[in-house]
């Protein structure tokens, strides 16, 4: 092993020492982080709980996906092809992104209640931007030349983008899709947290009020693994994509 | 944009208003979920008027203020410290990257648990929301500075604080704008959220509780105000970062 | 005898690179009188960058010492040298004539001088109103008559210039070159003139420094003897090609190796 992950690895192991001994020590109050140990013993005991919050969540986050991802993907090609649209919408666009959206949880719990259409509601509208600015960059970023031969082919515009730009901005796509998704799972999570009657977001605040800080945080690692996961999983199909391009 | 198709945009904007409007007064649209844009301009107008109301939106823009001024200084000087000592950045970026790709919206309840609902609190998770757009953007503005200006600099004779001042400042500058510009994005996103999850005071909190009291004019006019404050901010630093970034263009 | 502008006496110098000692320069002896043009060429690797570094103060010799006026050169003299890089590396930020000025910003002349001082040398070097364009609105050739000037503005006896046409079109060289020599008779620098080019290298100077390949030593030492001013017809002429064939036969053994 080298220095350098040497280093790294005292460091990491530094830190997850520190999250279990300081606690212990009483040098940092129980009540704020609780022992490394104490965290997980909290997933693994309350288990069926958390499993049985993942059904919920899994199915919003799923259909927030297809929401985001899908329709972020299909609006990005049709505006990325347009230089028109891409002039006229992104400006406003790129305001838009500075707008707090996570204010309109409060909308979509009047509208939807408590229930799952809620939850779906708000990561869609809050993941969705962003991504719709990826794709757009991916698709802006191909050559005009491409569009120009399907045209002159005879392609209509839905062909154009079915055929030629969705495959030729593939990688691009990928990472919208990379990026909705985390931000869909967020999403997701968050509105559980601030109003909802189930879902992983719902057990960490609930574990919050009764103060149960191992319960918090074996929630936080819960979702820390989707996330992780999810990004990963991402990451390797976009190296794929990419391989499978260069052949 | 052209000038025409600014015109577009606002008229096709201003059209989307006046057909929201006619929805609700034919009916089409139930006016207690979404009243007609006329009901909340009046709202708006009340609102404005009310001194708690006044006084809430202070309150969150102090949260908002203070986060700003105690992550950015934080944020960017440990920014340069990782780009400048080649050791501490190889340790340390691994990390770094990891933390800036993890959501920090689940870690309010750790917030919560530390500083109970709170003022404090609030800043605190607006800093930690914010901190890391910072430190990335500090390490790439001092990697942006081309080494070569440096050499010229020395050679006619500059001191190292004229070459920081001449040189690195103007250079850094755009990047700098630029990460103070997307953290305020975070760092209003954060405190609101706070004030949306458990709070005692600001416009979040009202929001919240506007909504659950159906009091839907009084809800969406506070909407406007924070959207259309937050892109206030956004625009006024961009304003900023294509002043000071003009010389970036390609020829 | 007057003494020299330059003294470059017993010059080596060696860089430690991964433990190792790399020896770039060896024995160097050069002496260059006031107001002599004076081009540097050799294999790539013989150490021409190196030298004008020396020159320039930016390094300190490993071994002997590089005199200015009499003086031991040993950090960067700017009133004394001036400096010109292959790329013109003018500061994005700030206009051609703000650029010009930064020398004398950074002695703290004041500003309606030093911008005075800036406005003269763009006239000098053909640029006259273009003052307040930016760097990226300016093309490759304007930028480097922005970075000759900068050079000039503190009024330096010496002209260091490392390669600067190289990242120029041929034409754009060409008129550089006589530019450069227009500014040159008008001001009587001495000027040290790295070039990988020898048509540059005998078109341009009044002697021509031959370097071998690494460690640099100083293999031939060619006045050049054509008479000034230059014109192009001179290239085609035998003298001219007898001086190049001369450098020619040094650095062809070089690159060989």
């Amino acid at each position: 092993m080298t220095r350098l992950r040497r280093g790294q690895a005292t460091l990491y192991l530094a830190i997850l020492a520190a999250w279990e001994v300081l606690p212990r020590a009483g040098v940092v109050p129980r009540l704020f982080v609780p022992p490394l140990s104490e965290a997980l013993g909290a997933l693994v005991a309350d288990r069926r709980e958390y499993l049985g919050s993942l059904p919920t969540t899994f199915g919003e986050i799923l259909v927030s996906y297809v929401i985001v991802c899908g329709g972020g993907i299909l609006v990005g090609q049709l505006i990325g092809s347009s230089a028109t649209a891409r002039r006229m919408l992104l400006p406003v666009l790129r305001s838009a992104y500075a707008v707090p959206l996570v204010v309109l949880y409060p909308v979509m719990m009047v509208w939807f209640g408590l229930g799952s259409e809620s939850k779906i509601a708000f990561a869609s509208i809050y993941a969705f931007i962003p991504t719709l600015l990826t794709a757009v960059a991916g698709v802006a970023a191909l050559s005009p030349t491409l569009a120009e031969t399907a045209r002159a082919f005879g392609a209509t515009r839905v062909q154009q983008i079915l055929y030629v730009s969705l495959p030729a901005s593939l990688p691009s796509m990928v990472a919208a899709l990379r990026l909705g998704g985390a931000l869909v799972i967020v999403g997701v999570i968050v509105a559980q947290m601030l109003g909802a009657a189930d879902g992983l977001g719902f057990l960490i605040t609930r574990h919050r009020t009764l103060l149960n800080s191992p319960g918090v945080y074996a929630g936080i690692v819960l979702v820390l693994g989707i996330t992780g996961m999810h990004e990963i999983l991402l990451r390797r199909l976009e190296r794929k994509v990419a391989a499978y391009r260069q052949s | 944009m052209r000038r025409y198709e600014r015109l577009v945009v606002a008229a096709g904007a201003l059209g989307l208003f006046l057909l929201w409007e006619g929805l609700v007064r034919r009916g089409a649209i139930d006016a207690s979920l979404a009243p007609a844009p006329s009901t909340i301009l009046d709202a708006l107008g009340t609102l404005l008027r009310r001194p708690e109301v006044l006084a809430s939106l202070g309150v969150t823009a102090w949260e908002v203020l203070a986060a700003f001024l105690i992550a950015v200084p934080v944020g960017l000087g440990l920014g340069f410290l990782l780009a400048e000592v080649a050791a501490l950045d190889a340790l340390f970026r691994p990390l770094v990257n990891f933390l800036f790709g993890v959501p920090k919206s689940i870690f309010l309840p750790v917030f919560i648990l530390m500083f109970g609902v709170s003022i404090p609190q609030k800043i605190a998770f607006g800093v930690f929301t914010t901190i890391f757009v910072l430190i990335v953007g500090g390490v790439a503005a001092v990697q942006s500075v081309p080494r070569e200006l440096v050499t010229v600099s020395r050679v006619y004779g500059a001191s190292r604080w004229q070459i920081v001042r001449e040189i690195y400042l103007p250079a850094m500058a755009p990047i700098l704008i630029e990460s103070a510009r997307l953290g305020m994005v975070f760092n209003i996103t954060a405190v609101l959220l706070c004030e949306i999850y458990g709070a005692r005071d600001g416009i979040g909190y009202r929001i919240a509780a506007w909504g659950e009291n159906l009091q839907m004019p009084q809800l969406y006019a506070a909407l406007v105000v924070v959207a259309a404050a937050a892109v206030a901010v956004n625009e006024a630093l961009r304003r900023v970062e294509a002043r000071l970034g003009a010389w970036r263009q390609r020829a | 005898m007057t003494r020299p502008l330059l003294a470059i006496r017993s010059v080596s110098q060696r860089f430690g690179v991964d433990g190792a000692i790399v020896p770039a320069l060896e024995s160097i002896d050069l002496e260059i009188p006031d107001g002599q043009f004076v081009s540097v060429v050799g294999p790539s690797g013989c150490g021409k960058s190196t030298l004008l570094s020396l020159v320039a103060g930016l390094r300190i010799p490993t071994s002997g010492t590089v005199l200015c006026d009499g003086e031991p050169i040993t950090e960067p003299m700017p009133r004394k040298v001036g400096m010109i890089f292959q790329e013109a590396n003018l500061l994005p930020w700030l206009s051609a004539v703000d650029n010009v000025a930064f020398p004398l910003k950074l002695r703290r002349v004041p500003k309606a001088e030093r911008l005075a001082a800036a406005r003269r040398m763009l006239e000098l070097t053909g640029l006259a109103g273009f003052e307040s364009r930016l760097p990226h609105q300016l093309s490759g050739g304007m930028k480097q008559r922005v970075a000759i000037a900068r050079g000039l503005v503190q009024n330096p006896a010496v002209l260091l210039m490392d390669e600067p046409f190289a990242s120029l079109d041929e034409q754009t060289r060409m008129v550089l070159g006589d530019e450069l020599l227009r500014i040159w008779s008008e001001t009587r620098k001495t000027v040290l003139f790295v070039t990988h080019s020898l048509n540059e290298a005998v078109y341009l100077a009044d002697r021509v420094v031959v370097l071998s390949a690494r460690p640099g030593r100083v293999v031939d030492d060619v006045i050049v003897d054509l008479p000034r001013p230059r014109s192009f017809a001179m290239t085609s002429g035998e003298r001219f090609g007898a001086l190049k064939d001369r450098i020619w036969q040094h650095i062809k053994h070089a690159e060989r190796r």
